[in-house]
Order: structure tokens, then sequence, then C-alpha cells
């Protein structure tokens, strides 16, 4: 379980204006085991850097996140652990192959090497990336290049899952597999939060929506419960209303 | 993370570095062989060319343009014994001298023969530029073969009035030059050897630690490495340990030829010493300095915003082992004081040198260059390990 409280980050401003530009402004949501959390918001809204403060990567000015119960803050290294994470930033070893890119991390997880091939097993057939597992990632497709980071990044059987935009670039018959496989997260009892633009995809495999816009949660709650608060009928009018403009509709 | 874990990371970061770096076969085998291989051409290219430049300077007949060649005939016999021909000048010789068609020539004075009859100084005069440095062989040749007749002159000329020619010179100066020209060509060598040694310690690993730092960070790969449990403190220490290994063994690689090339040469080169025994000194001198040069790389590395700023650093880094030698140029130090061993690149070169003619240096010289270094380095590791610690580090857009 993940749960961010107040969270506040601002940036140094560039250039002549010198204003700090707020990128999240008192965000908080609770995600919740075995359901998948999704953070919807344009381009810019503040997904990403939230995200990273969840993942450890970034420190919360103000407010804090507790990930099963421990304070980011406190234990860093702890919560890396109960952690999968793609982030935004998905680059892989293009010298090594996909296994030994997967089993660098799990390495640095402290992993044996026949838990690792264990696991690396189980992800190849989950992700379908059987085919090019041994191949080296230089000249990768988009798809295969994610795929390897994911596997990457659940290599040590996380119980929390972070994706920063899982299905960016991808196209529809990947798309597809990668959901299946998040559902297949949220069936094993994971707590799973992911961010997305597409409106549709959230609304499809989410349990719960947290909309960001331009750096505070817009709206939370399931989808139901959205369009009641927006008083939309329709989930794309709800939208719409919640983040005050129509960037994010298209798949 | 305990103590084990962190050299267990380190470990691991370190293996996947080097197994990614040497896949890149051609990047690979450049930084592994080419100080190696330039070294032997370097040491035996540059005695080849003195040799050369002292075969046709000096043993070659010497053409010289004189202008009014016929005032006088016999120092033109007496050059002519000396191996330099005198032929009668062109009208424009002093314009084939400044555009170096020539190197040297001489001007007989109008009055020469009057002046000679008379006992009294005949002008000669030399033209020549005494900027050119490839001018010096053939104007020392005939200034001395000038001297020679002047003197050998005088004396006959003091006999001619029963005079003993001693009483004219009441002080016998010779100078004893010990340097044989084998030695003057080891001069050039104990300035370069040093440096070539210095710069490649320095910087030889510098693609590793860059490219494993901004490279990295460029490839968009930093940023989930960081989202692991490794300390970060033992992710910079794994890839400074990558770049400190390719350091050491192209270090060992430019030694190993080092000592095939001095086998090879002759000459001063060839009496470098280059026993195992000096072989090992020389490590010990270069391995601090590979440390130092992989943390200050890795420290700029992490700082920079890309791995093009990264690289632009290159330009003075190399200037930085070059400073001292170029200082020793023009203010050479005696050895002898402590302080060099502490200052970095001098300290280096002070030891090379040493280590190079054969001598040791002694055990204050090597405690304080080794304490000086290693806490240099282990400085600039934890810049790097802080570095590594900051947020904006793991942020690559």
């Amino acid at each position: 379980m993940i749960v961010a409280e107040h969270l506040r980050k601002t940036f140094p401003g560039k250039g002549k204006d010198k204003t700090p530009v707020i990128a999240v402004d008192d965000v908080g949501f609770t995600a919740h085991d075995g359901q998948i959390t999704g953070l919807l918001g344009p381009n810019g809204a503040g997904k990403t850097t939230t995200m990273r403060m969840l993942y450890t990567l970034m420190t919360p000015e103000t407010g804090r996140v507790l990930v099963d119960g421990i304070d980011v803050a406190a234990d860093p290294n702890r919560v890396r652990r109960s952690l999968g994470v793609l982030p935004d930033a998905r680059g892989v070893y293009k010298r090594l192959t996909a296994r030994e890119n997967i089993a660098y991390f799990g390495e640095l997880h402290g992993m044996p090497a026949n838990l690792i091939a264990q696991r690396t097993a189980k992800l190849a057939a989950a992700l379908q990336m059987e085919d090019f597992l041994d191949r080296v990632t230089e000249g990768f497709s988009q798809g295969q290049r994610t795929k390897t980071a994911i596997a990457r990044a659940l290599i040590h059987d996380p119980k929390n899952v972070i994706l920063d935009e899982p299905t960016n670039g991808l196209d529809v018959m990947t798309t597809r597999g990668l959901r299946a496989f998040l559902m297949e997260l949220r069936a094993e009892g994971r707590c799973v939060i992911f961010s997305s633009h597409i409106m549709q995809e959230v609304a499809a495999l989410c349990d719960r929506i947290v909309v960001i816009a331009q750096g505070k949660v817009a709206a939370q709650g399931t989808t139901d419960e959205l369009r009641e608060q927006a008083g939309e009928a329709n989930l794309e009018d709800a939208f719409v209303r919640l983040i005050g403009s129509e960037e994010g509709l298209h798949a | 993370m305990n103590n084990s874990s962190f050299l267990g990371c380190t470990l691991i970061v370190m293996r996947k570095e080097l197994r990614d770096f040497a896949r890149d076969r051609r990047t690979f085998l450049l930084t592994l062989l080419m100080a190696p291989l330039l070294y032997p051409l370097l040491i035996l290219g540059m005695g080849k060319l003195t040799q050369m430049r002292a075969d046709t300077q000096l043993e070659k007949t010497l053409e010289i343009s004189v202008q009014g060649i016929e005032r006088a005939p016999n120092l033109v016999a007496f050059l002519a014994s000396r191996g330099i021909d005198a032929k009668a000048a062109p009208a424009d010789f002093e314009a084939r001298i400044s555009t170096q068609r020539e190197d040297v020539a001489l001007v007989i004075g109008k009055d020469f023969a009057d002046d000679w009859r008379a006992g009294k100084p005949a002008k000669v005069e030399m033209v020549m530029d005494s900027t050119r440095r490839d001018a010096d062989v053939p104007t020392g040749r005939v200034r001395a073969a000038l001297e020679q007749y002047g003197q050998s002159v005088g004396a006959l000329r003091l006999l001619a009035r029963g005079v003993n020619p001693m009483v004219a010179s009441p002080v016998n100066l010779g100078t004893r030059d010990l340097a044989t020209p084998e030695a003057k060509r080891g001069l050039m060598l104990s300035l370069i050897l040093p440096l070539i040694m210095t710069l490649f310690a320095f910087i030889g690993g510098s693609h590793l630690a860059m490219d494993t730092t901004a490279g990295e960070r460029e490839r968009q790969s930093l940023e989930p490495l960081l989202a692991t449990p490794a300390s970060r403190g033992a992710l910079v220490s794994g890839k400074m340990a990558a770049a400190c290994i390719m350091g050491i063994a192209s270090m060992l690689l430019i030694l190993l030829s080092f000592k095939l090339s001095a086998a090879l040469a002759s000459g001063e080169a060839s009496a470098l010493d280059v026993s195992f025994a000096a072989i090992g000194k020389m490590l010990v001198i270069l391995l601090p300095l590979v440390l130092i040069g992989t943390a200050l790389l890795t420290c700029l590395a992490a700082a920079a915003k890309s791995m093009k700023e990264a690289q632009s650093h290159i330009v003075w880094l190399m200037m930085l082992p070059m400073l001292p030698a170029y200082a020793l140029m023009a203010y050479p130090l005696k050895d002898t004081a402590l302080w060099q061993y502490a200052v970095p690149f001098l300290s280096q070169n002070q030891l090379l040198v040493k280590v190079n003619r054969g001598e040791s240096p002694t055990p204050e010289q090597w405690a304080i260059y080794l304490a000086a270094s290693l806490s240099l380095a282990g400085v600039l590791w934890l810049i790097a390990v802080w570095r590594y610690r900051q947020e904006k580090l793991a942020i690559s857009a």
C-alpha cells in the first residue's frame, strides 16, 4: 500500500524569471493492495514528479510518502526493496542482452543467480518476450525495450509496482498485452500505480483514478464517483470538466 | 546497508561496466592499445630522427655562399679542408637565408685584403637567422672553422715576430661536456616519457569514467539504476573501479611496451632503467594517478549536463599533466625538496625521471608522495559519492 500525503515540489526558475516553478502542490492519495491506481493528467501536470517522490528519487518539500507503512524519507533503502519502478527514463544497456539487463538489476537487489533465472523465465512468459530475451538490446523496438525495462523493474518480485506511462509509444497489440499483465499483477494482490495521459486506458484498467492537473489533485475516486463529482453522465465529459481542458482525451 | 553487500554491489557494478565496455570492441581496443603502440614509435622514432640530423648535418660537406669570395682565397682553402665548400654568393643570398633555402653565408669585407696585409683585424661577417633551430649545426661548424683559422693565423704571425704564441692565450679554457650525444637524446626522452605516462595514467580511463556517468544518464538508464536499493556509494565506487581497472590494464601494457621498445632502441633509450624493479616502481608511481584521474573525471561527469559537456573537460585536463613539464623546462628544479612530492603531476614527473635514470626515491619521498596522492584520490572519491547522492543527478531531462 502506498500513501502520499500533501506532497509539494518546486523547481528553481530558469532564465530571467527567477520565480520557482511549482511542479506538484498538495498532492495526496492512497493506493491499496490488489488495486490498480491510475494517475491521469495532461502532459506537464506533475505526474512524473509525483511518481519520482513515490519511488524515492526526489524528496518532497512538504508532506510524506508511506510505502507499506514505512516513511520513504526515513528508510529509503528498505522502501526501494519493496518497490518495482518503471521510470520515465527507461534506457536499457544496449550492448547487453535483455536477459543480462534483467539479471544486472536482480543482482543489485541481492538476488542469487538461480532465483534470478527463475523470475526471469516467469516474467518473460508473462510479458511474451521469450523470442528476444537473449538478443542484444541494440536495435530493439520501443515495445521490446519497454518490456525489458518492466521485467527488470519487477525481477525482485516487489509488492508495490509504480509504472510511469508504461504504454507510451507502444502499438495496440503490445498495449493490450501490457494491460493483461497489469491485471495479473493486480490479481496477485500487488499495489499497482500507473500514470497515463490517456483517459480510455485509465478508465479501462483502474480501480481508482487520481486526476492531476497543474500540479494539484483535481479529483479522485472510482469512475462512478468521478462522474458524480463532475455532474456529467459521460465519463469523457467528466474528465474534461475535472481537468479543465480537452487535452489528453485522444488515445 | 552493511559492508559486505556494499562491496558486493561494487563488484556487481564493476563487472557489468567492464563487460559492457569490452563489448564495445573498437573503443575498448583503442583505449587499451593506443598508448602502448604509440610508445615504441616515439622512442624509436625520436632516436632515429636525432640520429639522422646528426648524420646529415655534421658529416656531410657543407655548402655556403660567400660574398667577395675572390678576396680571401686562403680562407676558402682552409674552409674546404674543414669540409665546408665555399661558392660565390648569388645576389639575393640574404633573401635565401630568410626563406631558409640556405642556412648560413659569409661576407668578406671590401678591405679584407688590405687589412689582412696590414695585420689589422680583417672583417668577415656571418649571415644567419639565430631563431632557426635547424641552422644551429651548420652555423656552429662555420663559426668553429673561422675561429680555428683566426687562431692559427694569429699564432703564425706571433711566431713570425719572434713571440711565443702561448703568451697570447693566458688562460687555457677547455670544456668537458660530460653529456654524450646519447645523453642529449636522453634529455629529450626524460622530458617526454614521463609526460606521456602521466597523461595516459591520468585520462587513460576517461572514456569509461565519463560514459558510465554522463553517458549512462544521457541514455536514460541512470534513473532506474538509482531506484534500486544499491547504495549510491557502491554504484559510483563500482563504476570508478571499472575505470581504474581499465586504466591499470593500459598502464601495464604501456610499461610493457616501454620495456620492449627500450630494449629495441639504441643509445640512451637502451640505457633507460627498464628492469622489473624499475617497472614496478613506475607502476606504484602511476597507480595513485589513475585513481585521481578516474575520481576527478567521475566528479566532473556527474556535474555535467551531458556527455558533450563532460567531454569538453578533456582539453584542460590534458593540459594539467603538461604544466609541470613546461614549468620545469622554463625553471628546472632540483628534485630534492620534499614539497615537490606532494604536488600532483610535478611529483609524478620528478619520480618517473628519477626511476628512469636508475635512481631510487628516498623513503620520505615515497611516503609523502603516496600519502598526498592517495588522500587527494580519497577526497575526490568522496565528492563523487556526494554528487551521486544529489537529487538532480538522477533526473535526465
